[in-house]
């Protein structure tokens, strides 16, 4: 039982504390962005010179959308979902192996806040490297069709990869196995998500395979927000999304909040 | 039970705090996943503005105890509350009042020593400014100030104690834990740290909760000592107390006849780990 002092106390610890975390997990972001934010922007852009530049006249247009427009969308939802998983899970796994997130456990931050804390540091990661890939790559491009749409399958693909780079950065005990979430799962759903690609043109069983990627409609989502052309029913993809979202954050919260690997 | 003791169990705010002890454990029991028993129905009081040494071998059960108290250990048996809050079911708010300097040097490299204290209390829920004030003052009161701007990995092992200590305490907490504080640190600056624990005992009335391995310094220090041997508390009291008990000139020798009179009474194979 705690009276009216003690409980505004906690709210104050609550939105302070979440608010000097997030800002924490921000910082770490912006002081490091040689490693954080310029190598994925540097890495889509070159995908877009070589792609949409140099072999621009030697690949045909895709549904009458020239080649750069079409990968642009992809490109920037790699980004966020690669980024915003790395940054999570990094950050989180490098304050359990060096042993100062006790700092954060023996405050009276709830798991929740600490959760939604390291998923802005992923979420600001993803959504700044975006920003500047879509700078460098929109100027090129005939414009965004649908801005609401193509804002919000980012957030969203943001918050879901950020809330499994938290399970991942709780769940890993090395290094290793954090980076081979990131380049055996992460990476391959991401290349193999319809980014350079129409699934209308694959054949069997890669049209099955790019089908059953749930990246991919994210990615289409995207593109139909970006070009106004895409192959899925773009709001049952982000409605799907949205619940997916949702729920993976809630078993982010629930495993810091079990508190297994993370306390003995 | 009286209504009135009924009260003082749901309301403990209600009674005035000098009343409550600022830590009380009862039964307390951890066996970790692997087996280990590292605790076995311990129980013991730290009143409010005591000064209380815990002291016992290296896999006794004190890290484990201070880990449970602050949240670093899950899923024990028993209670144990602070100033009255049950530091499980009510752990939110017995985090607030505890401070902890652990046995393990962990900064966060990513900031300067006087983030590390800033953002400490910023969890706890202050003010940006008053903590970026309070930290100055700590900087200035553990002889850091030349310092504030360096991350953790530049200062030496000395100052880094010293930030793990000023830590603890940025947010003015009503209990003190600290986990063998002094290990590691030469003879001068552990002088230094006795008199400024012993101040800030005595003037902001701050409970400490000492675990050492120097006897010398819970001698100096501590108005109370608990020790102990395999998760259990094998003796407790003053030092003049202890050494009535055991015998002994000094703290140092009423100790080993403690721990060898324990030895005699534990089962062999009985192993417990911290």
């Amino acid at each position: 039982m705690i009276d009216r002092a003690q409980s505004a106390r906690l709210r104050a610890a609550s939105r302070r504390g979440t608010l000097a975390l997030s800002g924490r997990e921000v910082r770490r972001v912006s002081k490091l962005w040689t490693q954080t934010i310029l190598p994925p922007v540097v890495g889509a852009v070159l995908f877009m010179v070589v792609f949409g530049g140099a072999l621009g006249g030697q690949l045909r247009d895709v549904a009458g959308i020239p080649y750069l427009w079409f990968i642009l969308p992809g490109l920037l939802v790699m980004t966020v979902a690669g980024q915003a998983f790395a940054n999570a899970s990094t950050s989180l796994y490098q304050a359990r192996n060096e042993g100062y997130i006790d700092d954060v456990l023996t405050s009276p931050l709830r798991p929740a806040e600490v959760v939604w804390s390291y998923m802005s540091g992923g979420l600001y990661r993803g959504w700044i490297s975006a920003v500047l890939v879509a700078a460098c790559g929109l100027p090129f491009v005939p414009g965004v069709e649908n801005w609401l749409l193509a804002i919000v399958v980012l957030i969203l693909t943001g918050i879901i990869f950020s809330a499994l780079g938290v399970m991942t950065g709780i769940w890993a005990d090395s290094f290793d196995q954090q980076a081979f979430i990131a380049a055996l799962v992460i990476s391959p759903l991401a290349l193999l998500g319809g980014v350079f690609y129409s699934v209308e043109t694959l054949s069997e069983p890669w049209r099955t395979l790019t089908l059953l990627d749930p990246i991919y409609y994210l990615v289409d989502a995207e593109r139909g927000g970006v070009t106004g052309m895409h192959e899925s029913a773009v709001w049952l993809s982000v409605a799907i999304a949205a619940v997916v979202a949702v729920v993976l954050t809630l078993v982010a919260i629930r495993m810091f909040s079990r508190g297994k690997r993370l306390r003995p | 039970m009286g209504v009135w003791h009924r009260v003082v169990r749901r309301y403990p705010e209600l009674v005035p705090h000098a009343s409550l002890p600022a830590l009380e454990v009862s039964g307390l029991t951890k066996v970790y996943d692997d087996g280990t028993h590292a605790l076995n129905d311990l129980s013991f009081t730290v009143p409010d503005g005591g000064f209380h040494g815990l002291l016992g071998p290296n896999g006794s059960g004190k890290s484990t105890l201070i880990g449970i108290i602050t949240g670093l250990v899950r899923g024990p048996a028993g209670h144990v509350k602070v100033f009255g809050h049950d530091a499980v079911s009510d752990h939110r708010l017995a985090r607030t009042m505890v401070g902890l300097a652990p046995q393990e040097v962990h900064l966060d490299r990513f900031l300067t020593a006087r983030e590390v204290l800033s953002f400490h209390g910023r969890y706890f829920g202050m003010a940006k400014a008053d903590a970026n004030e309070r930290a100055d003052e700590l900087l200035v009161a553990f002889d850091l100030e030349s310092k504030s701007g360096s991350r953790p990995n530049r200062l030496s092992g000395g100052m880094r104690r010293r930030l793990l200590i000023a830590r603890a305490l940025v947010h003015r907490p009503r209990l003190a834990i600290l986990d063998e504080p002094t290990a590691g640190v030469d003879l001068e600056l552990r002088h230094d740290l006795w008199k400024y624990l012993s101040a800030l005992h005595q003037q902001e009335r701050t409970t400490i909760l000492l675990t050492t391995h120097y006897l010398e310094e819970a001698e100096a220090l501590c108005d109370n000592i608990a020790m102990i041997r395999d998760g259990r508390i094998i003796a407790e009291g003053t030092v003049p107390e202890l050494m009535a008990r055991f015998g002994g000139a000094r703290l140092e020798e009423a100790y080993l006849a403690a721990m060898q009179e324990d030895r005699g009474q534990t089962l062999p194979g009985d192993r417990h780990l911290d």
